[in-house]
C-alpha cells in the first residue's frame, strides 16, 4: 500500500469540500439547526416527554444522526461521481492506487466531513438544551461505524450511477424518508400495527436509535441490536464497495 | 537490441460483443518513440488504456520492463506516464496544486520545486494559481502533459497531446519529447497529423479495425516505399485494409 499516496488523496478529498463549505459545512448545519428549532425548541415546549425524556432532548441525537448520515454519502458519492463524469478520475486510475486506498481515503474525508457538522449540530443543541452525554462510547461507535458505513453507500452509489438523477435518488428518496420514518422525531412505540413491525425493517431505526441511547439512554430498540445491524450493514458495503472497486466496475472500462 | 520497455502478447479487446482489439502482439523498446497510427475508432487509445490501468484487456497479457499490468499494477503504473486524449480537469485545483496532487497520487513525496519546474518547462508559471477552468484548451493539454511527468515515467502515452494545440505550441511540445526521448524515456503517441509521426518516430505502428498491419522503423518503410510520404503509404494501406474488410 502506498501511503503517500494514501495521505493525498484523504487530503485532496478534505481539500475538496473545505472549498466548498459554505456548501459542505453550513449549509446542513442551518438546514439541520432549522428542524431543531422547529421541532425541538417550538414544538418541543407543547409536548410532553417521549420515552421519559424531554422532546427537545429526545429529538437531538435523531437530528445529529440524519444530518451525518446525509454527508457522509453526500461526500463520497458526489465526489466520486463528478470525477467519473469530468474524467478526473483517470489521475486515480493511472496511479498505482489500489482499492484499499481509495476506500479508506474517501471514506476518512467522508467521516470527517460528516463529525465537523453532527459535532457542529450537537454544539447548537447543547446550546438551547444541556444535558450529559449517556454513554460516551456508545455514541462514538454509532457515529462511526454510521458515517462509514454511508460514505461506502455513497461509493457504491457513485459507481453504479450513469447520471445525476440517479445519484439523487439515494439522499431523497432512500436516505430523507428512511431517517424520517426511523425515528427522528418520534418513538416507533408510539405507532400501531403494522407500522411499529415494518419499522424495525429500516436499517435507519437502528442507526438514530443506536445514537439516541448514546446520547440519552434511552432508545426503541436495544443498543446491542442497533450495534448488530450497523455492523452487518457496515460489513456488507465494506465486501460490495471493495468488489466493485477491485472488478472496475464502471470505472476501468 | 535492448530489451523490450513495453510487451504485449496476444491482447484482445472487448466492449460486450463488439472487438475493439483482435489478438495483438506488440514491442516497444528502450528510448525509442514509437508512433500508432490508425483512423479513428481503429483502437490506438482502447490499447494505451488498457497498457495504463483505465481499461483492462479481455484476453492476452501486458508488461511494462517485465512487470505484469494486471499483477504487478503498482510497479507498472509508478513506470508509466500517461497523456489521454480527452482533456480533464479538476475544477477545484489549481494547475500548481494539481501538479503536487498528482505526484502523491503517484507514490511520489510531493515536491513544490518540482511542480514548479515542470510549470515552467510547459509556460504555465503565470497561470500557476489560475483556476484550472480559466485556462485555454492549449493550455489545459500542457498542464496534463505536465502531470503525466511529475513521477518520471519510463514510458510515456502521449495519446493525440497536439490536437488544437498551435503550430508554435506543437513544435515546442515536440521538442520536449525529443529532450525526453535524449533523457532515456521512452515514448508511445499517437497523432492524426502524419507528418509528425514521419518526423520524429523512430518506428510506426499502423492500426486498423483493432488490428496491427504494420509495424516498422520509419527508415525502412520510407526505403521500401522509395521517397513517397509516410502519409501516401498510410493512405494506401488504410485503403487496402479497408477494401479486405468491405470484400
Ligand atoms: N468504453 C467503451 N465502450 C464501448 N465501446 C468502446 C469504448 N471505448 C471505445 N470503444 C470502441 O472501441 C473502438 C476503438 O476506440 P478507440 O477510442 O480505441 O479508437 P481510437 O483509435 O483511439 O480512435 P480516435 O482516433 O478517434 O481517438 C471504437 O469503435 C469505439 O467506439
Ligand atoms: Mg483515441
Amino acid at each position: 500500500m502506498s501511503t503517500i499516496a494514501l495521505k493525498t488523496l484523504f487530503l485532496k478529498e478534505v481539500r475538496r469540500f473545505s472549498k466548498v463549505w459554505l456548501q459542505t459545512v453550513l449549509s446542513p448545519l442551518v438546514t439541520t439547526s432549522l428542524y431543531f428549532l422547529v421541532f425541538g425548541v417550538a414544538l418541543g415546549s407543547r409536548l410532553r416527554e417521549i420515552s421519559g425524556v424531554p422532546y427537545i432532548q429526545f429529538v437531538v441525537p435523531g437530528l445529529v444522526m440524519m444530518t451525518m448520515v446525509r454527508d457522509s454519502f453526500l461526500n463520497t458519492s458526489s465526489s466520486l461521481f463528478q470525477s467519473k463524469i469530468n474524467g478526473t478520475i483517470t489521475d486515480i486510475l493511472v496511479a498505482p492506487i489500489g482499492a484499499l486506498e481509495m476506500l479508506l481515503a474517501y471514506v476518512g474525508a467522508a467521516m470527517l466531513r460528516a463529525f465537523l457538522v453532527g459535532t457542529l449540530v450537537y454544539l447548537v443543541a447543547l446550546w438551547f438544551t444541556w444535558f450529559p452525554l449517556h454513554h460516551a462510547g456508545w455514541s462514538l461507535f454509532f457515529a462511526v461505524f454510521v458515517t462509514a458505513t454511508l460514505a461506502l453507500l455513497g461509493m457504491v452509489a457513485a459507481l453504479w450511477a450513469e447520471k445525476f438523477d440517479h445519484l439523487a435518488i439515494f439522499p431523497n428518496f432512500v436516505l430523507l424518508p428512511l431517517a424520517f420514518l426511523g425515528g427522528v422525531f418520534y418513538s416507533i412505540d408510539l405507532l400501531p400495527e403494522p407500522w411499529y413491525t415494518v419499522s424495525l425493517f429500516n436499517p435507519l431505526l437502528y442507526m438514530v436509535n443506536g445514537l439516541r441511547y448514546g446520547f440519552l439512554g434511552v432508545a426503541d430498540v436495544s443498543p446491542v441490536a442497533s450495534a448488530g445491524v450497523v455492523l452487518a450493514s457496515f460489513l456488507v458495503l465494506v465486501g460490495v464497495a471493495s468488489a466493485l472497486l477491485r472488478s472496475g466496475y464502471n470505472l476501468r472500462s | 537490441m535492448k530489451p523490450p520497455v513495453l510487451r504485449c502478447r496476444h491482447v484482445k479487446k472487448r466492449y460486450g460483443t463488439f472487438t475493439a482489439l483482435e489478438d495483438l502482439s506488440l514491442e516497444v523498446y528502450e528510448g525509442e518513440i514509437f508512433a500508432l497510427l490508425g483512423p479513428n475508432g481503429a483502437g490506438k487509445s482502447t490499447l494505451i488504456h488498457c497498457i495504463t490501468g483505465l481499461a483492462k484487456q479481455s484476453e492476452g497479457s501486458i508488461e511494462v520492463l517485465g512487470f505484469d499490468t494486471v499483477h504487478d499494477f503498482r510497479t507498472t503504473r509508478r513506470l508509466v506516464g500517461l497523456v489521454p486524449q480527452e482533456i480533464n480537469y479538476d475544477p477545484f485545483f489549481t494547475p500548481l496544486e494539481s501538479l503536487m496532487i498528482q505526484m502523491g497520487l503517484m507514490g511520489v513525496e510531493p515536491s513544490r520545486e518540482r511542480a514548479e519546474t515542470l510549470l515552467k518547462t510547459f509556460a504555465l508559471d503565470e497561470k500557476r494559481d489560475a483556476y484550472t477552468r480559466t485556462l485555454s484548451g492549449g493550455m489545459k493539454r500542457r498542464l496534463l502533459v505536465a502531470k503525466s511527468l511529475v513521477h518520471e515515467p519510463r514510458l510515456l502515452f502521449l495519446d493525440e497531446p497536439t490536437a488544437g494545440v498551435d503550430v508554435e505550441l506543437r513544435r515546442e511540445l515536440w521538442q520536449e519529447v525529443e529532450e525526453l526521448r535524449a533523457a532515456g524515456t521512452t515514448i508511445v503517441l499517437t497523432t492524426h497529423y502524419i507528418e509528425e509521426a514521419e518526423q520524429l518516430a523512430d518506428r510506426i505502428g499502423i492500426l486498423h479495425k483493432g488490428e496491427l498491419l504494420l509495424v516498422e522503423s520509419r527508415e525502412s518503410l520510407l526505403e521500401r516505399h522509395g521517397g513517397r510520404s509516410l502519409e501516401d503509404i498510410y493512405l494506401e494501406l488504410i485503403r487496402k485494409a479497408d477494401g479486405r474488410h468491405a470484400a
